[in-house]
Protein backbone atom coordinates (compact mmCIF):
# COMPACT_ATOMS: atom_id res chain seq x y z
CA UNK A 1 0.00 0.00 0.00
CA UNK A 2 1.65 3.40 -1.15
CA UNK A 3 1.09 6.68 0.52
CA UNK A 4 0.19 9.44 -1.08
CA UNK A 5 3.54 11.58 -1.25
CA UNK A 6 2.33 14.80 -3.09
CA UNK A 7 2.70 17.46 -0.15
CA UNK A 8 4.72 19.00 2.01
CA UNK A 9 2.89 19.26 5.57
CA UNK A 10 4.02 20.42 8.71
CA UNK A 11 5.34 17.41 9.59
CA UNK A 12 8.22 17.20 6.64
CA UNK A 13 8.67 21.19 7.03
CA UNK A 14 9.14 21.07 10.73
CA UNK A 15 12.55 20.28 10.83
CA UNK A 16 14.15 22.53 8.62
CA UNK A 17 11.73 26.03 10.13
CA UNK A 18 14.64 28.25 10.04
CA UNK A 19 13.57 30.42 13.29
CA UNK A 20 11.91 27.97 15.48
CA UNK A 21 12.79 28.78 19.03
CA UNK A 22 12.49 24.87 19.37
CA UNK A 23 14.99 24.78 16.75
CA UNK A 24 17.62 26.98 18.69
CA UNK A 25 17.13 24.72 21.19
CA UNK A 26 18.00 21.48 19.23
CA UNK A 27 21.14 23.64 17.95
CA UNK A 28 22.45 24.39 21.21
CA UNK A 29 21.99 20.41 22.05
CA UNK A 30 24.02 20.09 19.01
CA UNK A 31 27.26 22.13 20.27
CA UNK A 32 26.77 21.29 23.98
CA UNK A 33 26.73 17.48 22.99
CA UNK A 34 30.02 18.41 20.95
CA UNK A 35 31.61 20.30 24.50
CA UNK A 36 30.34 17.53 26.78
CA UNK A 37 32.24 14.39 24.98
CA UNK A 38 35.18 16.98 24.29
CA UNK A 39 37.97 14.81 23.47
CA UNK A 40 36.15 11.34 23.31
CA UNK A 41 34.55 10.46 19.53
CA UNK A 42 31.16 9.92 19.96
CA UNK A 43 29.61 8.99 16.73
CA UNK A 44 26.90 6.77 17.09
CA UNK A 45 24.32 8.83 19.77
CA UNK A 46 21.47 6.57 20.79
CA UNK A 47 18.37 8.66 22.19
CA UNK A 48 16.10 7.02 24.11
CA UNK A 49 13.52 8.44 27.14
CA UNK A 50 11.96 6.69 30.14
CA UNK A 51 8.25 6.36 28.48
CA UNK A 52 6.27 6.87 25.55
CA UNK A 53 5.66 9.95 23.68
CA UNK A 54 8.28 12.14 25.42
CA UNK A 55 9.90 13.59 22.65
CA UNK A 56 12.38 10.88 21.12
CA UNK A 57 11.57 10.63 17.42
CA UNK A 58 11.65 14.58 17.17
CA UNK A 59 14.68 14.63 19.26
CA UNK A 60 16.60 12.72 16.79
CA UNK A 61 15.12 14.11 13.83
CA UNK A 62 16.24 17.78 14.78
CA UNK A 63 19.53 16.39 16.47
CA UNK A 64 20.58 14.69 12.39
CA UNK A 65 18.91 18.04 10.89
CA UNK A 66 20.99 20.56 12.87
CA UNK A 67 24.18 18.32 12.58
CA UNK A 68 23.67 18.31 8.47
CA UNK A 69 22.96 22.00 9.14
CA UNK A 70 26.65 22.41 10.24
CA UNK A 71 27.87 20.43 6.87
CA UNK A 72 28.34 16.80 8.73
CA UNK A 73 27.35 13.69 7.28
CA UNK A 74 24.79 12.68 9.46
CA UNK A 75 22.66 9.29 9.54
CA UNK A 76 19.60 8.88 11.20
CA UNK A 77 18.48 5.12 11.88
CA UNK A 78 15.33 4.28 13.05
CA UNK A 79 16.05 1.75 15.44
CA UNK A 80 12.46 1.22 17.36
CA UNK A 81 11.69 -2.00 15.27
CA UNK A 82 7.91 -2.24 16.86
CA UNK A 83 6.80 1.16 16.21
CA UNK A 84 8.88 2.90 13.36
CA UNK A 85 7.91 6.49 12.83
CA UNK A 86 10.83 8.48 10.98
CA UNK A 87 9.57 7.49 7.92
CA UNK A 88 6.56 9.79 7.85
CA UNK A 89 8.59 12.54 9.06
CA UNK A 90 10.29 12.56 5.50
CA UNK A 91 7.03 11.66 3.67
CA UNK A 92 8.28 8.31 2.65
CA UNK A 93 7.63 4.57 2.93
CA UNK A 94 8.54 1.82 4.90
CA UNK A 95 9.22 -1.21 3.14
CA UNK A 96 12.59 -1.26 2.99
CA UNK A 97 15.21 -0.67 6.41
CA UNK A 98 16.79 -2.27 9.34
CA UNK A 99 14.87 -5.28 9.44
CA UNK A 100 15.58 -6.11 6.28
CA UNK A 101 18.94 -5.75 6.50
CA UNK A 102 19.19 -7.87 9.93
CA UNK A 103 17.46 -10.31 8.21
CA UNK A 104 20.02 -11.19 5.40
CA UNK A 105 17.52 -9.47 2.77
CA UNK A 106 18.76 -6.48 1.63
CA UNK A 107 22.59 -4.99 1.41
CA UNK A 108 23.29 -1.98 3.46
CA UNK A 109 23.46 0.17 0.45
CA UNK A 110 20.01 -0.83 -0.46
CA UNK A 111 18.33 0.83 2.81
CA UNK A 112 20.45 3.78 2.83
CA UNK A 113 18.39 6.73 1.72
CA UNK A 114 19.10 10.63 1.17
CA UNK A 115 16.30 13.06 2.51
CA UNK A 116 15.18 16.45 1.58
CA UNK A 117 17.86 17.93 3.72
CA UNK A 118 21.53 18.37 2.67
CA UNK A 119 24.14 15.57 4.12
CA UNK A 120 21.73 14.10 6.24
CA UNK A 121 20.82 10.09 5.36
CA UNK A 122 18.56 8.22 7.00
CA UNK A 123 17.33 4.49 7.42
CA UNK A 124 13.89 3.39 8.43
CA UNK A 125 12.96 1.04 10.50
CA UNK A 126 11.51 -2.02 8.04
CA UNK A 127 8.59 -4.16 7.93
CA UNK A 128 7.47 -5.91 11.21
CA UNK A 129 9.03 -8.70 12.52
CA UNK A 130 9.00 -11.09 15.51
CA UNK A 131 12.27 -10.73 17.15
CA UNK A 132 13.30 -7.23 17.28
CA UNK A 133 15.41 -7.43 20.34
CA UNK A 134 17.31 -10.46 18.95
CA UNK A 135 17.75 -8.74 15.18
CA UNK A 136 19.43 -5.40 17.45
CA UNK A 137 21.60 -7.50 19.82
CA UNK A 138 23.05 -9.85 16.48
CA UNK A 139 26.17 -9.46 14.99
CA UNK A 140 24.99 -7.74 11.71
CA UNK A 141 23.53 -5.05 13.43
CA UNK A 142 27.49 -4.64 15.06
CA UNK A 143 28.64 -4.75 11.60
CA UNK A 144 26.32 -2.42 10.66
CA UNK A 145 27.34 0.47 13.15
CA UNK A 146 31.22 -0.59 12.56
CA UNK A 147 30.33 0.08 8.57
CA UNK A 148 28.47 3.43 8.79
CA UNK A 149 30.41 5.50 11.41
CA UNK A 150 33.51 4.74 8.65
CA UNK A 151 31.35 6.27 6.37
CA UNK A 152 29.55 9.26 8.58
CA UNK A 153 30.10 11.84 10.86
CA UNK A 154 27.50 11.29 13.13
CA UNK A 155 25.02 8.62 13.76
CA UNK A 156 21.75 8.93 15.49
CA UNK A 157 19.71 6.41 16.76
CA UNK A 158 15.99 6.49 17.26
CA UNK A 159 15.00 3.59 20.11
CA UNK A 160 12.06 2.62 21.82
CA UNK A 161 11.41 3.89 25.25
CA UNK A 162 14.33 2.66 28.10
CA UNK A 163 12.21 0.86 30.71
CA UNK A 164 9.35 -0.74 28.63
CA UNK A 165 11.52 -3.32 26.41
CA UNK A 166 15.09 -4.01 26.15
CA UNK A 167 15.49 -2.60 22.96
CA UNK A 168 16.69 0.36 23.89
CA UNK A 169 19.33 -0.76 26.52
CA UNK A 170 20.62 -3.13 23.45
CA UNK A 171 21.28 0.07 21.69
CA UNK A 172 22.57 2.03 24.02
CA UNK A 173 25.22 -0.31 24.82
CA UNK A 174 26.22 -0.55 20.91
CA UNK A 175 26.44 3.26 20.85
CA UNK A 176 28.76 5.64 22.14
CA UNK A 177 26.70 7.78 24.22
CA UNK A 178 23.09 7.59 25.00
CA UNK A 179 20.69 11.36 25.52
CA UNK A 180 18.30 10.43 27.45
CA UNK A 181 14.96 12.34 26.54
CA UNK A 182 13.07 13.67 29.65
CA UNK A 183 9.62 15.48 29.40
CA UNK A 184 9.14 18.95 31.40
CA UNK A 185 7.71 17.73 34.77
CA UNK A 186 6.00 13.65 33.85
CA UNK A 187 9.07 11.99 35.58
CA UNK A 188 9.12 10.71 38.56
CA UNK A 189 12.03 11.01 41.10
CA UNK A 190 12.07 7.31 41.33
CA UNK A 191 11.32 6.45 37.39
CA UNK A 192 14.61 8.65 37.01
CA UNK A 193 16.94 6.57 39.64
CA UNK A 194 15.31 3.66 37.89
CA UNK A 195 16.65 4.94 34.57
CA UNK A 196 20.04 6.01 35.58
CA UNK A 197 20.28 2.74 37.12
CA UNK A 198 19.34 0.57 34.27
CA UNK A 199 21.66 2.60 31.75
CA UNK A 200 24.79 1.74 34.55
CA UNK A 201 23.65 -2.17 34.28
CA UNK A 202 23.96 -1.75 30.44
CA UNK A 203 27.48 0.17 30.93
CA UNK A 204 25.59 2.34 28.27
CA UNK A 205 27.78 6.37 28.41
CA UNK A 206 25.07 8.90 29.57
CA UNK A 207 25.87 11.69 27.28
CA UNK A 208 23.30 13.90 29.09
CA UNK A 209 19.97 14.66 29.31
CA UNK A 210 17.46 17.03 27.52
CA UNK A 211 14.49 18.47 29.36
CA UNK A 212 11.88 18.28 26.88
CA UNK A 213 8.72 19.98 26.31
CA UNK A 214 9.30 23.12 28.48
CA UNK A 215 7.19 25.98 29.44
CA UNK A 216 7.96 29.10 31.16
CA UNK A 217 11.91 28.66 31.25
CA UNK A 218 13.60 31.50 31.62
CA UNK A 219 15.74 31.38 28.67
CA UNK A 220 12.65 31.39 26.25
CA UNK A 221 12.86 35.19 26.88
CA UNK A 222 16.39 35.34 24.71
CA UNK A 223 15.18 33.36 21.76
CA UNK B 1 11.29 27.15 53.66
CA UNK B 2 11.45 29.94 51.53
CA UNK B 3 8.18 31.40 50.64
CA UNK B 4 7.71 32.32 46.90
CA UNK B 5 4.92 34.38 46.23
CA UNK B 6 5.38 34.90 42.60
CA UNK B 7 5.81 31.07 42.19
CA UNK B 8 2.69 30.33 44.34
CA UNK B 9 0.52 32.52 41.81
CA UNK B 10 2.29 30.96 38.65
CA UNK B 11 1.23 27.72 40.01
CA UNK B 12 -2.14 29.22 40.81
CA UNK B 13 -2.46 30.75 37.35
CA UNK B 14 -1.44 27.08 36.15
CA UNK B 15 -4.50 25.46 37.29
CA UNK B 16 -6.92 28.37 37.18
CA UNK B 17 -9.53 26.60 35.40
CA UNK B 18 -9.43 23.97 38.26
CA UNK B 19 -10.16 27.17 40.47
CA UNK B 20 -13.18 28.98 38.39
CA UNK B 21 -14.43 24.79 37.97
CA UNK B 22 -14.58 23.89 41.77
CA UNK B 23 -15.46 27.36 43.27
CA UNK B 24 -18.06 27.97 40.49
CA UNK B 25 -19.93 24.35 41.18
CA UNK B 26 -19.56 25.16 44.92
CA UNK B 27 -21.20 28.39 44.83
CA UNK B 28 -23.91 27.16 42.51
CA UNK B 29 -24.89 24.29 44.08
CA UNK B 30 -25.03 26.28 47.71
CA UNK B 31 -26.98 28.67 45.71
CA UNK B 32 -29.47 26.31 44.51
CA UNK B 33 -29.41 24.72 48.03
CA UNK B 34 -30.13 28.20 50.22
CA UNK B 35 -32.95 28.86 47.44
CA UNK B 36 -34.90 25.58 48.21
CA UNK B 37 -34.15 25.55 51.69
CA UNK B 38 -35.67 29.04 52.26
CA UNK B 39 -38.17 29.49 54.53
CA UNK B 40 -39.72 32.90 55.51
CA UNK B 41 -41.05 33.81 59.34
CA UNK B 42 -43.21 36.19 60.06
CA UNK B 43 -43.20 38.23 62.84
CA UNK B 44 -46.55 39.72 64.86
CA UNK B 45 -46.27 41.95 67.69
CA UNK B 46 -48.69 43.29 70.12
CA UNK B 47 -48.13 46.24 73.18
CA UNK B 48 -49.17 46.02 76.50
CA UNK B 49 -48.66 49.24 78.99
CA UNK B 50 -48.56 47.86 82.52
CA UNK B 51 -49.83 50.57 85.37
CA UNK B 52 -50.46 50.05 88.79
CA UNK B 53 -53.86 50.85 90.55
CA UNK B 54 -53.78 55.07 90.48
CA UNK B 55 -54.49 56.09 93.58
CA UNK B 56 -57.22 59.10 94.55
CA UNK B 57 -55.61 61.95 95.56
CA UNK B 58 -56.60 64.36 98.30
CA UNK B 59 -58.47 66.76 95.54
CA UNK B 60 -60.69 63.57 93.94
CA UNK B 61 -57.93 63.76 91.07
CA UNK B 62 -56.06 60.61 89.92
CA UNK B 63 -52.31 61.25 90.77
CA UNK B 64 -49.25 60.10 89.26
CA UNK B 65 -47.37 58.79 91.49
CA UNK B 66 -43.66 58.52 90.44
CA UNK B 67 -42.19 56.43 92.62
CA UNK B 68 -44.92 53.83 90.92
CA UNK B 69 -43.24 53.75 87.21
CA UNK B 70 -39.92 52.64 88.36
CA UNK B 71 -42.07 49.48 90.04
CA UNK B 72 -43.87 48.98 86.97
CA UNK B 73 -40.84 49.30 85.35
CA UNK B 74 -39.13 46.42 87.13
CA UNK B 75 -42.80 44.24 87.54
CA UNK B 76 -42.19 44.06 83.39
CA UNK B 77 -38.81 42.23 84.30
CA UNK B 78 -41.19 39.98 86.41
CA UNK B 79 -44.17 39.31 83.99
CA UNK B 80 -41.60 38.70 81.34
CA UNK B 81 -40.85 35.39 82.83
CA UNK B 82 -44.07 35.12 84.07
CA UNK B 83 -45.37 35.43 80.75
CA UNK B 84 -42.76 32.36 79.78
CA UNK B 85 -43.95 30.07 81.73
CA UNK B 86 -46.96 27.38 81.71
CA UNK B 87 -48.86 29.64 83.68
CA UNK B 88 -49.76 31.98 81.19
CA UNK B 89 -49.11 29.73 78.13
CA UNK B 90 -51.46 27.23 79.02
CA UNK B 91 -54.51 29.00 79.59
CA UNK B 92 -53.68 30.59 76.07
CA UNK B 93 -53.60 27.01 75.04
CA UNK B 94 -56.74 26.21 76.43
CA UNK B 95 -58.64 29.28 75.67
CA UNK B 96 -57.47 28.83 71.58
CA UNK B 97 -58.24 25.34 70.71
CA UNK B 98 -58.23 26.08 67.17
CA UNK B 99 -54.61 27.66 67.07
CA UNK B 100 -52.86 23.74 67.37
CA UNK B 101 -50.04 24.66 69.03
CA UNK B 102 -48.68 22.94 72.34
CA UNK B 103 -47.96 24.78 75.57
CA UNK B 104 -43.89 23.92 74.87
CA UNK B 105 -44.08 25.30 71.41
CA UNK B 106 -45.93 28.41 72.23
CA UNK B 107 -43.08 29.21 74.77
CA UNK B 108 -40.44 29.17 72.04
CA UNK B 109 -42.21 31.35 69.57
CA UNK B 110 -43.33 33.88 71.99
CA UNK B 111 -40.82 36.72 73.36
CA UNK B 112 -41.78 39.53 75.29
CA UNK B 113 -39.73 42.63 76.08
CA UNK B 114 -39.22 45.68 77.67
CA UNK B 115 -39.11 48.88 75.50
CA UNK B 116 -36.84 51.21 76.16
CA UNK B 117 -37.46 51.65 79.71
CA UNK B 118 -41.03 52.29 79.77
CA UNK B 119 -43.90 50.50 81.00
CA UNK B 120 -44.56 49.46 77.76
CA UNK B 121 -43.97 46.01 76.95
CA UNK B 122 -44.41 44.32 73.66
CA UNK B 123 -45.74 40.84 72.78
CA UNK B 124 -43.34 39.48 70.12
CA UNK B 125 -44.06 36.08 67.86
CA UNK B 126 -42.89 34.37 65.13
CA UNK B 127 -44.30 31.92 63.30
CA UNK B 128 -43.88 30.35 59.83
CA UNK B 129 -47.35 31.66 58.59
CA UNK B 130 -48.27 35.60 59.27
CA UNK B 131 -51.63 35.02 59.95
CA UNK B 132 -51.37 33.19 62.71
CA UNK B 133 -48.90 34.76 64.36
CA UNK B 134 -50.65 37.82 64.44
CA UNK B 135 -53.88 35.44 65.61
CA UNK B 136 -51.27 34.08 68.69
CA UNK B 137 -50.01 37.18 69.17
CA UNK B 138 -53.61 38.62 69.95
CA UNK B 139 -54.52 35.40 71.90
CA UNK B 140 -51.10 35.42 74.10
CA UNK B 141 -51.81 39.51 75.00
CA UNK B 142 -55.51 38.33 76.06
CA UNK B 143 -54.35 36.23 78.09
CA UNK B 144 -51.98 38.35 79.46
CA UNK B 145 -54.67 41.13 79.86
CA UNK B 146 -56.78 38.71 82.02
CA UNK B 147 -54.61 36.45 83.69
CA UNK B 148 -51.80 38.95 85.25
CA UNK B 149 -54.05 40.63 87.64
CA UNK B 150 -55.23 37.06 89.40
CA UNK B 151 -51.50 36.77 89.63
CA UNK B 152 -50.03 40.10 90.57
CA UNK B 153 -52.94 41.76 91.69
CA UNK B 154 -52.39 44.67 89.21
CA UNK B 155 -55.40 45.49 87.73
CA UNK B 156 -54.06 47.61 85.11
CA UNK B 157 -52.98 45.82 82.19
CA UNK B 158 -54.29 47.70 78.54
CA UNK B 159 -53.27 46.56 75.30
CA UNK B 160 -52.34 49.47 73.12
CA UNK B 161 -52.47 48.05 69.76
CA UNK B 162 -53.32 44.52 68.63
CA UNK B 163 -51.46 42.74 65.87
CA UNK B 164 -53.19 43.20 62.88
CA UNK B 165 -53.20 41.26 59.45
CA UNK B 166 -51.27 42.80 56.91
CA UNK B 167 -51.58 42.29 52.95
CA UNK B 168 -48.53 41.66 52.06
CA UNK B 169 -46.13 40.65 55.21
CA UNK B 170 -42.28 40.89 55.05
CA UNK B 171 -40.26 38.28 56.36
CA UNK B 172 -38.39 38.96 59.07
CA UNK B 173 -35.69 36.78 58.11
CA UNK B 174 -34.23 38.42 54.46
CA UNK B 175 -33.25 35.73 51.77
CA UNK B 176 -29.75 35.62 52.67
CA UNK B 177 -26.50 35.71 50.61
CA UNK B 178 -24.41 34.54 53.61
CA UNK B 179 -23.63 30.70 52.89
CA UNK B 180 -23.24 31.79 49.56
CA UNK B 181 -20.50 34.04 50.26
CA UNK B 182 -18.94 31.54 53.13
CA UNK B 183 -19.20 28.95 50.05
CA UNK B 184 -17.10 30.93 47.57
CA UNK B 185 -14.93 32.10 49.81
CA UNK B 186 -14.30 28.49 51.64
CA UNK B 187 -13.89 26.79 48.16
CA UNK B 188 -11.37 29.09 46.69
CA UNK B 189 -9.57 29.06 49.68
CA UNK B 190 -9.61 25.00 49.40
CA UNK B 191 -8.75 24.75 46.13
CA UNK B 192 -5.80 26.73 46.26
CA UNK B 193 -5.11 24.72 49.79
CA UNK B 194 -5.36 21.42 46.79
CA UNK B 195 -3.03 23.54 44.52
CA UNK B 196 -0.52 23.68 46.46
CA UNK B 197 -0.64 20.22 48.06
CA UNK B 198 -0.28 18.70 44.95
CA UNK B 199 2.74 20.19 44.03
CA UNK B 200 4.05 19.60 47.51
CA UNK B 201 3.55 16.41 46.40
CA UNK B 202 4.23 16.56 42.51
CA UNK B 203 8.27 14.82 42.83
CA UNK B 204 8.62 14.78 39.07
CA UNK B 205 11.37 16.71 37.55
CA UNK B 206 11.30 19.70 36.05
CA UNK B 207 14.24 21.79 37.09
CA UNK B 208 17.85 21.34 36.13
CA UNK B 209 18.86 21.20 39.88
CA UNK B 210 16.49 18.43 39.77
CA UNK B 211 18.09 16.07 37.38
CA UNK B 212 21.69 17.32 38.26
CA UNK B 213 20.64 15.30 41.40
CA UNK B 214 19.58 11.88 40.12
CA UNK B 215 21.86 11.76 36.90
CA UNK B 216 24.78 13.69 38.24
CA UNK B 217 24.79 15.96 34.80
CA UNK B 218 23.10 19.41 33.60
CA UNK B 219 20.83 19.59 31.05
CA UNK B 220 22.14 19.70 27.52
CA UNK B 221 19.15 21.64 26.09
CA UNK B 222 16.01 22.55 26.75
CA UNK B 223 13.53 22.68 24.19
CA UNK B 224 10.24 24.60 24.97
CA UNK B 225 6.85 24.01 24.04
CA UNK B 226 6.29 23.99 20.36
CA UNK B 227 2.87 25.18 18.99
CA UNK B 228 0.66 22.70 19.37
CA UNK B 229 -0.72 23.20 15.52
CA UNK B 230 2.48 21.90 14.43
CA UNK B 231 2.35 18.70 16.28
CA UNK B 232 -1.54 18.42 15.96
CA UNK B 233 -0.57 17.70 12.43
CA UNK B 234 1.72 15.50 12.77
CA UNK B 235 0.38 13.12 15.03
CA UNK B 236 -3.27 13.07 13.23
CA UNK B 237 -1.23 12.18 9.98
CA UNK B 238 0.92 9.34 11.85
CA UNK B 239 -2.02 7.72 13.46
CA UNK B 240 -3.09 7.72 10.12
CA UNK B 241 -0.41 6.19 8.28
CA UNK B 242 0.51 3.86 11.44
CA UNK B 243 -3.26 2.25 10.17
CA UNK B 244 -2.06 1.85 6.44
CA UNK B 245 1.49 0.50 7.94
CA UNK B 246 -0.08 -2.34 10.14
CA UNK B 247 -2.12 -3.73 6.96
CA UNK B 248 0.70 -3.05 4.82
CA UNK B 249 2.24 -5.44 7.56
CA UNK B 250 -0.54 -8.05 7.09
CA UNK B 251 -0.15 -8.64 3.53
CA UNK B 252 3.47 -9.63 4.28
CA UNK B 253 3.22 -11.84 6.54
Amino acid sequence: MRRPSTNTSHAVMTPILPNSMALEAYRSLRFNIECSVFGRDAKTISITSSSRGEGKTTTAVHLAVAYAQIGKKVLLLDADLRNPSIHFVFDMENRRGLTNYLEGQATRHEIVRETIVDHLSFISGGPLTQNPSGLLASQRMDTLLAELSEEYDVIIVDTPSLLTISDAKIMATKCDGVLLIIEHGQLKRNVAKKVKEELALANAKLIGVVLNEVTNHPANAYL
Amino acid sequence: MEINLKEYFMLIKKRWWLIVLVVSVCTLLTTLYSRSNYVPIYQASTKLIVNKTSEQGQLGKEQIDFGAIGVNMSLINTYKEIIKTPAIMDKVVQRNPDLHVTTDQLISIVNVTNLNETQVMSVVVRHLSHERAVRIANAVSDVIQTEIPNIMKVDNITILNRAKVQDNPTPVNQKSNQYIILSFVGSLAATIGIILLLDALDDTLKTDEDIREIFELAPLAYVPKMKSSLLYAKRKRKVKNREEELAYAKTIY
